[in-house]
């Protein structure tokens, strides 16, 4: 479901020692999500990234980082 | 802590339900005698046992969440059983134009329930496979 987005979720929870069921009841998802957003299985929302982002308290390009197709034809 | 959600071990158990009505079915096909029979109407009444049991589950955990995952999942299992509904309408529409009639409103129901059984069944493989694959 993702394409070329990665994150640094597990990082930032981490350092603030939060669980994923924490960080899914502040962002108002379930924690299967979260499990799935961290795996870079699943791509979120503008509304939820910004939400993540906002627990953190950092920028959004510094939770979630894209990184586009090489051989893309124009 | 549970590795599954709500919705998704909901549809594990609609999977249940649904091989258990097919399992009921083929024994009804193996065993019944030609004529009227009651197996549409106790499909009906296990639809609405399981809608009921579902909705008072549902009722009863109230912190249970549904996200935009669920949604994304859910609208891709729609679309599986809108796509397998919207083919058996043509082919029961080209049955029609070929045939003329469609022989008797058992033979509709027939393929209605075919149509419906199917649909259902792909509507819950698609989304437990999603599930699994945005796990």
């Amino acid at each position: 479901m993702s394409a070329g987005i990665s994150n640094t979720i597990r990082e930032l929870r981490g350092t603030r020692s939060m669980t994923q069921q924490e960080l899914a009841d502040r962002i108002l998802v379930t924690r299967q999500t979260v499990n799935a957003i961290e795996g870079d299985k699943y791509s979120p929302s503008l509304e939820v990234a910004f939400r993540i982002a906002h627990v953190f308290g950092v920028p959004l390009e510094q939770v979630f980082h894209y990184e586009a197709p090489r051989n893309r034809r124009k | 802590m549970s590795r599954l959600g709500f919705h998704e071990k909901m549809l594990w158990a609609q999977f249940a339900g649904v091989l258990a009505v097919v399992g009921f079915y083929m024994h009804y096909l193996a065993h019944s005698a030609p004529g009227h029979h009651y197996l549409h109407a106790v499909l009906i009444v296990l639809l609405f046992l399981f809608a009921s049991v579902r909705m008072f589950v549902r009722w009863r955990s109230k912190s249970v969440i549904e996200d935009e995952r669920d949604r994304a999942v859910a609208s891709i299992g729609t679309r599986w059983s809108n796509n397998i509904l919207w083919l058996g309408l043509v082919i029961i529409l080209v049955m029609y134009w070929d045939l003329g009639n469609m022989r008797s409103a058992g033979f509709l129901i027939g393929i209605l329930f075919h149509l419906l059984l199917v649909a259902a069944l792909a509507r819950i493989i698609r989304e437990l496979v999603a599930y699994r694959m945005s796990a």
